[in-house]
């Protein structure tokens, strides 16, 4: 479960082209992380997943099943929290089951499981504004949870963090991914990130988007940050992203 | 007029009240001593403020003397308040569900929206001939109903069309359906801009009431109340009714907000 194929895609806004042939896999319970220039469609990539907007060409499968419209099967992290400000916490965990038309009774078991997993336990009742932006994003990446999706697409769900916030929220967030393994599809400008976070990272290209070169981290979990293979890690895919934003600048 | 919840601003509130009332009273007294005047105004035969204090507790309730019935302003404040309340209540019902049409839909905007436009600039006031000549029955709850009904409608559009994309993206991906997204995220968002809505159109029904209490002449409520005393030359109690008519309003402004505060938490 949780398997999204993205083939051929290509996506234009009027005249500009966003993406031009896009082709990569998320393995069933990989962790990837989509890496590239500012205005390469990372985002763009993220919502045609989620089909908030559709490819001009190519196809998206999720589970062989090709996506048309809102695909519900999949969790979607906002970069700016997106909380419904007017739902508490726990109002907001409640949401995707509430409008599936579950019972009160098992909301409140939903919304419970996913409080004590993300650690929210005694914030159940505060509003978004109440919180923190690390308590804020744990109520996004628990809604998202709460609605049992196959694949989550985080789109810099940590980029308004402060650092050491980042740093907790990251492991916070594989600490959850290692118990509930769904596929995650994790969009981030931040090479460290995407070497702790990721199985593999995709490297995009500028100006149209397309894959560059993909690489697999096949470095043990919990990753030290600073060992010696991360950091030629960190190293090789900063060379092949360097020419990109170059390049990027110059367009 | 917000008024400052600090304690020094308490003071200078108060103080700003009292210095207004101070000021009205040397006005008329120098006026009546001939010391000073202000042309065109005949401030002497404006009533002190003690006169007006004495003439609103005298006419406060509703007494008889003999076979006439002089009816108190308790009574013409309980019937204005009404016809406010009612006609707010129809233009809620009406404004609310048509401003939510107008603001989500984009044809029933274009058919709604230049019929508003032309319609929200006739004054309430430019609609008392049609109340008195042509409505049977409820004509100044009519007047409050066109008062009302357009701050709501714009208001309440107003809030609909700033809803956070972000927001209606994430409750499509939580699965929302159309109607789900009206009600749970349109409604829930836009319902500060509705509530400030519902009080600049109170605010306006207000003023328009008393107005269309002067004109359609129901021998009831503060506008008929002030009228009828001018004319008897009963000014200390025209003016006490005019202050009463201030009063309520901002009674009824704060009271909105303080429902506000109490019911939406969730804005900073």
């Amino acid at each position: 479960m949780g398997r999204l194929i993205l083939k051929d895609i290509s996506k234009k806004f009027n005249d500009f082209l966003a993406l031009e042939n896009v082709n990569f896999e998320v393995e069933d319970g990989e962790f990837v992380c989509l890496l590239g220039p500012s205005g390469c469609g990372k985002t763009t990539i993220l919502r045609l997943a989620a089909g908030l907007d559709s490819p001009t060409d190519g196809e998206i499968f999720l589970d062989g099943k090709k996506i048309a419209g809102t695909n519900k099967e999949c969790g979607f992290v906002f970069q700016e929290y997106a909380l419904f400000p007017w739902r508490t916490a726990k109002g907001n965990i409640e949401f995707g089951p509430q409008v599936k038309g579950c019972s009160k009774e098992e909301c409140e078991r939903i919304s419970r499981h996913y409080i004590d997993l993300v650690g929210l336990r005694g914030f159940e009742d505060h509003f978004p504004h109440e919180l923190s932006g690390g308590m804020k994003q744990r109520v996004g990446i628990a809604r998202a949870y709460a609605n049992k999706p196959k694949l989550l697409l985080m789109d810099e769900p940590f980029g308004a963090l402060d650092a050491q916030t980042r740093n907790i929220m990251q492991a916070e967030l594989l600490r959850i991914w290692e118990k509930e393994h769904i596929s995650v599809l994790f969009v981030t400008h931040s090479v460290d990130e995407a070497v702790y976070l990721a199985d593999r990272v995709v490297v995009m290209s500028a100006r149209p988007g397309t894959v560059k070169e993909i690489f697999g981290i096949n470095l043990p979990r919990p990753r030290i940050r600073t060992s010696p293979e991360a950091n030629a890690l960190r190293d090789a895919i900063l060379r092949s992203l360097g020419s990109e934003i170059k390049r990027a600048a110059s367009i | 007029m917000k008024v400052d919840s600090g304690k020094k601003g308490l003071v200078i509130n108060l103080l700003s009240l009292i210095g207004l009332v101070v000021l009205w009273h040397l006005l008329v007294i120098l006026a009546r001593e001939n010391i000073f005047n202000i042309p065109f105004i005949r401030l002497r035969d404006v009533p002190t403020p003690v006169e007006t204090w004495y003439a609103l507790i005298g006419s406060l309730f509703t007494k008889t003397y003999g076979p006439a019935l002089t009816v108190g302003i308790l009574e013409h404040t309980q019937a204005s308040l009404l016809r406010v309340i009612e006609g707010g209540i129809i233009a809620f019902i009406i404004g609310v569900p048509l401003g939510i049409g107008i603001g989500y839909s984009k044809p029933i905007g274009n058919v709604l929206n230049p019929i508003i436009e032309i319609v929200r600039n006739m004054p309430p006031m430019a609609w008392i001939p049609l109340a008195v000549f042509i409505l049977v029955a409820g004509g100044s709850i009519f007047i409050v109903f066109i008062g009302t009904v357009f701050p709501i409608i714009l208001n309440t559009i107003h809030g609909v069309k700033s809803t956070d994309l972000r927001l209606i993206d994430a409750a499509k991906t939580l699965g929302a359906s159309g109607s789900q997204m009206i009600t749970k995220v349109i409604i829930p968002s836009a319902f500060p801009s509705i509530i400030a809505g519902l009080r600049i159109g109170l605010g306006v029904g207000w003023m328009a009431i008393v107005a269309a209490e002067m004109v359609i002449r129901s021998p009831i409520g503060l506008g008929y109340f002030i009228w009828n005393m001018g004319e008897l030359g009963r000014y200390p109690e025209m003016v006490a009714g005019m202050i009463v008519i201030g009063v309520i309003g901002y009674i009824m402004n704060i009271s909105i907000l303080l429902l506000q505060k109490r019911f939406v938490k969730w804005v900073d």
